[in-house]
């Protein structure tokens, strides 16, 4: 680099009443900047030439590599299939129960369910399936089931989604029941899992519950939920209705919560995700979902 | 230029005075709204319940406040200062000094009434609602009427280094905020653009882009290329490399706008002008870091006494690295694993904490005294507020390459399956002891600027109550 | 010395700037007007329904841009986590584009039927209720907010006016549209005839007897990324 004390100014000099005036020393460029420069020059007509650049009247130059970032992601997208190719068409062929008997495979499954879990399910599930706060979206890592626990049922769940229906019973709210019949109703469902203060109460709600309100049609005789229960002799509807005799509370175990699931009813839905989804919301392919369901199995109350 | 013996010389102070007194209080609003902000993103229960404070609100506020705000109060202040100067003369105006002080002011309240509120246009650096934008139009008019008018009447017929800055600033600006906010109204607070999509998105960041170029770097080098040399006490390095810089920097820098859309639904062609151009603009904006360091070469033993020299030291050090991070990444490949990332908002930070906010200060400091005709109340304030500056902007970016980075491999990492190894709220989680380091370089920083005010709060009322400073 | 006549002359110096500065935005900008190939040509795009619209507002209002982006990237990690890469057809009738530059949260391009309505109402009300590790803001005043949407005609009329195809019969019904889309049990037929009977309807917010912003917000959600038919499009780039 010139020594600057070695160039005169240009001459010209502005502010100079006040401090030191304002004068330019006329110093060559730096070389190493000026050669840096034509190198960044030279690099951009080179990637110019290569790679897709100067839009023309229609179109564009394509650049001599013929390179684009779709065709790229394709190509990106068709070596990684390559490299799962193996394993995923015996994922494809064998059935979930073959699949989890075989270690090796099983591992590979389940790295590909983790994968989807963690940004399509965990949203509503928690991660690892462990639950969330808000009430109403199942915990899976338990063995309290709505539907059903076992492979096929839980690749069922996350194909074609689930509804879950449980009807208003409170007059106004959509129901034919009273106010002091809802209540009679809850300190019953209360009963059920050993938290009732009131047995005259608890006694008037079972005869609703096996009654006039009909929730055993759903929840099972014993109230034990659509999976266990039975009515009258043969299995409760498929209906997803809770247990309500053990300790898992889907929407909250709160007096006041479950009351108001009785009085207004409440409506879950778990989205297809496979052949049950619209067009549109066909997210995961059968492949994935069975990878899916045997992580989902895998959680901890798989059956 | 005809000799008018014994005319004493006045510069009009009045303005700069009152745009200095306003980025003071601007750059203290805006750093404290940016604290906030990181503590949100620390502890999101701090937005709860207020619409106000919810981050999506408020990190317009912290744009605007210390870029527009702050950034051009800075600005209006230096320039009406060096214009003045480097003529020769007084502002073309008294009264359009005034319009842009008050309109702007003006706009500066507006915007912080209406963005809380969510009266907001919702492009990014460009938030304000059509009436206001009309309203910054007027004042940019009358900017650019009073600086011209100013030039015009110049003593010494080359028009200084700093000036050119200037006006290619005010220029750029006038074309970008136009065009970028052409919409039809629906009513007094609402609009819809003239444009969608794809030709939106090219239009946004090529706006976007050059209010970084115009605005943050070529306004700021005016600055630079004033205050250093005179600080220092040398002659600008070489008046060739400015006019080469100069005229490169203003091509090429309006080219780059592309490169913050890589891999989206823009065409290929664009993104690969806006890669290219950006790396051509590493020398020239480099220019202006050699012209300014090497204006302080042989001036270096003053920076043992001098603090002022060595937040423009360090300030030209933090433009020459992020004119060079930026280049970089917008490499395709590089920008892949960048975008959408903190290490974003850390390579911003780097450029408006490290580079444009510190060269304010130094300017600050510089003219605040000679606008009062006073000396300066503490340089040891001075001094600890440039650590602390340097030191909380270290912080905020390390934090944020780290974070960004890590947030970009992890999204992207795989298992030996080849299936993704994490989920993105588990990316979120691995973020929260980097938003807690930023706050605490952010909060360092703003400290540093709090003693500024209070140092230059003193200065002042130890100062004169003269409007008008005599030149000589 | 050339540049001397420059830096003497303050038309010189304003004109070359002028000029300088305008050639790359006219390079990079113009093109994307005439250049057929820019928009893709796709089946699906439809303009959004008069509750969506309000919805995209409320969007922009809250900033939600701010962190989350709506464009997925053509990067295998990204169709992997969120779906096939965005086109620009899907945003041509975005005014203004919503692409996002920050990715605080995740990719919004695809969110719509993702995660069900009793998840999102969760979700506003609290986001850690159902995503510990997530920073979003809680958003509880979007249910309590009634939807102010007596202007949306006037909406429509200016989106018409710069190339967003609404048609008279369109606009005329805005409101009815509106109301109809709000609710689960509705007689939809005129929206479906109007918007296609793909459009989602519900009553999104959970209560059922006022339209609330939340509404507004989760009909435009639960639509985004969801109207281009990929079969036919990958069909046609092939």
């Amino acid at each position: 680099m010139a020594d600057q004390h070695d160039v005169e100014t240009t001459g010209h000099q502005w502010d100079s009443e006040e401090g030191y005036p304002l004068k330019e020393f006329n110093n060559p460029l730096p070389r190493w900047w000026l050669y840096s420069f034509y190198a960044t020059v030279i690099w951009a007509v080179v990637y110019w030439v290569l790679y897709p650049a100067w839009p023309m009247l229609d179109g564009y130059t394509k650049g001599m590599l013929g390179w684009s970032m779709h065709q790229e992601f394709a190509q990106d997208s068709k070596a990684a299939l390559a490299q799962k190719k193996a394993s995923n068409d015996r994922l494809e062929k064998l059935s979930l129960k073959e699949i989890a008997r075989d270690n090796s495979l099983l591992q590979h499954a389940m790295s590909g369910g983790k994968a989807i879990f963690g940004d399509f399910c965990a949203p509503c599930h928690g991660s690892g399936g462990v639950g969330v706060k808000a009430g109403g979206f199942p915990t899976l890592a338990d063995d309290d089931w709505l539907f059903g626990g076992d492979l096929d049922t839980i690749y069922e769940t996350i194909d074609k989604g689930r509804d879950g229906a449980m009807p208003a019973h409170l007059q106004g709210a959509g129901g034919a029941f009273s106010e002091a019949q809802v209540n009679d109703l809850t300190e019953y469902v209360l009963s059920l899992s050993k938290r009732s203060q009131d047995a005259a109460a608890a006694q008037r709600g079972d005869q609703l519950f096996h009654g006039e309100a009909g929730c055993n049609g759903c929840h099972g005789d014993l109230g034990n939920g659509s999976i266990k229960g039975t009515v009258a002799g043969s299995p409760a509807p498929p209906v997803g209705a809770p247990n309500l005799t053990d300790a898992v509370w889907l929407y909250g175990s709160d007096p006041a919560v479950v009351r108001a699931s009785i009085a207004k009813g409440r409506t879950g839905h778990m989205p297809a995700w496979g052949s049950g989804a619209k067009e549109t919301g066909k997210r995961l392919t059968p492949l994935q979902i069975k990878q899916l369901a045997l992580y989902v199995h895998g959680l901890g109350g798989g059956q | 230029m005809g000799q008018q013996a014994n005319q004493t010389l006045f510069y009009d102070y009045d303005v700069v005075k009152k745009f200095s007194i306003a980025a003071v209080i601007y750059a203290i609003v805006g750093f404290l709204v940016g604290v906030f902000l990181a503590l949100e993103l620390a502890f999101p229960d701090l937005n709860t319940t207020l619409p106000y404070l919810s981050f999506g609100r408020l990190r317009p506020l912290h744009t605007s406040a210390v870029i527009f705000a702050f950034g051009g109060s800075v600005l209006f202040a230096t320039s009406y200062y060096v214009v003045q100067r480097t003529c020769k003369t007084q502002l073309f105006s008294r009264f359009l000094s005034n319009l842009t002080f008050w309109g702007w002011n003006l706009v500066v309240v507006l915007v912080v009434i209406t963005y809380p509120l969510g009266i907001t246009q919702g492009k990014e650096y460009a938030e304000p609602i059509w009436p206001i934008d009309l309203l910054i139009t007027v004042v940019w008019v009358a900017y650019f009427i009073n600086f011209v008018g100013t030039l015009a009447r110049r003593k010494d017929p080359h028009i200084y280094v700093a000036n050119w800055f200037y006006l290619a600033f005010i220029i750029a600006v006038a074309m970008l905020h136009i065009v970028n906010n052409l919409a039809i109204p629906v009513n007094l607070t609402d609009s819809y653009p003239l444009f969608s999509g794809v030709q939106d998105a090219m239009i946004q960041w090529w706006y976007g882009h050059n209010a970084v170029g115009f605005f943050l770097t070529a306004g700021f080098l005016g600055l630079m290329y004033y205050f250093v040399p005179k600080q220092a006490e040398r002659p600008v390095y070489s008046y060739r490399l400015s006019v080469v810089h100069f005229w490169a920097l203003s091509f090429m820098y309006i080219w780059a706008g592309p490169h913050h859309l890589h891999y989206t639904a823009l065409p290929d062609w664009a993104s690969t002008l806006g890669a290219t151009f950006s790396i051509m603009l590493l020398l020239p904006s480099w220019g202006g870091m050699i012209n300014g360091i090497m204006t302080l070469s042989g001036a270096w033993h003053k920076l043992r006494t001098d603090p002022v020299l060595r937040f423009f030291i360090v300030s030209l050090s933090f433009y020459g690295m992020s004119t060079f991070e930026g280049p970089m990444m917008s490499i395709k490949s590089v920008n892949a694993l960048s975008h959408y990332t903190d290490w974003t908002i850390g390579h911003v930070h780097s450029g408006t904490l490290g580079w444009v906010a510190m060269v304010s200060f130094g300017a600050l400091y510089h003219m605040v005294p000679k606008l009062w005709g006073v000396t300066i109340y503490s340089t040891r304030l001075i001094n600890l507020h440039f650590w602390l500056s340097t030191v909380g902007v270290v912080i905020y970016i390390v934090a944020m390459w780290i974070s960004g980075i890590m947030q970009g491999l992890m999204w992207r990492a795989y298992d030996s399956f080849g299936n993704l190894s994490y989920s993105f709220a588990e990316t979120v989680a691995a973020m929260h002891p980097y938003y807690l380091i930023r706050a605490v370089g952010g909060i360092v920083f703003l400290l540093g600027a709090l003693l500024m005010a209070y140092n230059l709060a003193m200065t002042v009322r130890g100062g004169s109550r003269q409007t008008q400073a005599v030149a000589r | 010395m050339k540049h001397d006549t420059i830096e003497r002359s303050i038309p010189l110096m304003v004109i070359l700037t002028l000029v300088l500065i305008s050639i790359g935005g006219i390079v990079e900008i113009v093109p994307l007007f005439f250049i057929k190939s820019t928009i893709e040509k796709v089946e699906g795009m439809r303009p959004y329904t008069p509750l969506e619209l309000v919805g995209r507002d409320i969007y922009i209002r809250e900033g939600c841009y701010n962190c989350h982006s709506q464009m997925i990237r053509p990067f295998r990690d990204e169709a992997e986590r969120y779906g096939h890469y965005s086109l620009a057809a899907e945003s041509m009738y975005d005014h203004p584009f919503q692409w996002g530059s920050k990715r605080t949260g995740p990719d919004l391009a695809r969110i719509g039927g993702k995660y069900s309505n009793m998840w999102h109402q969760a979700h506003m009300q609290h986001p850690q209720s159902v995503v510990p590790e997530s920073v979003m803001p809680s958003y509880p005043w979007l249910k309590k907010s009634p939807l102010k949407y007596e202007d949306i005609e006037k909406r429509m009329q200016v989106l018409a006016m710069v190339g967003v195809p609404y048609s008279a019969e369109q606009i005329a019904n805005a409101k009815k549209d509106l109301q109809a889309q709000a609710s689960a049990s509705s007689d939809a037929s005129g929206l479906s005839q109007r918007y296609g009977n793909k459009v989602p309807k519900d009553d999104f917010d959970g209560q059922p007897d006022q339209i609330s912003e939340l509404d507004a917000l989760l009909a435009y959600l639960q639509m985004l990324g969801t109207l281009v038919d990929f079969s036919s499009y990958q069909a046609q780039a092939r």
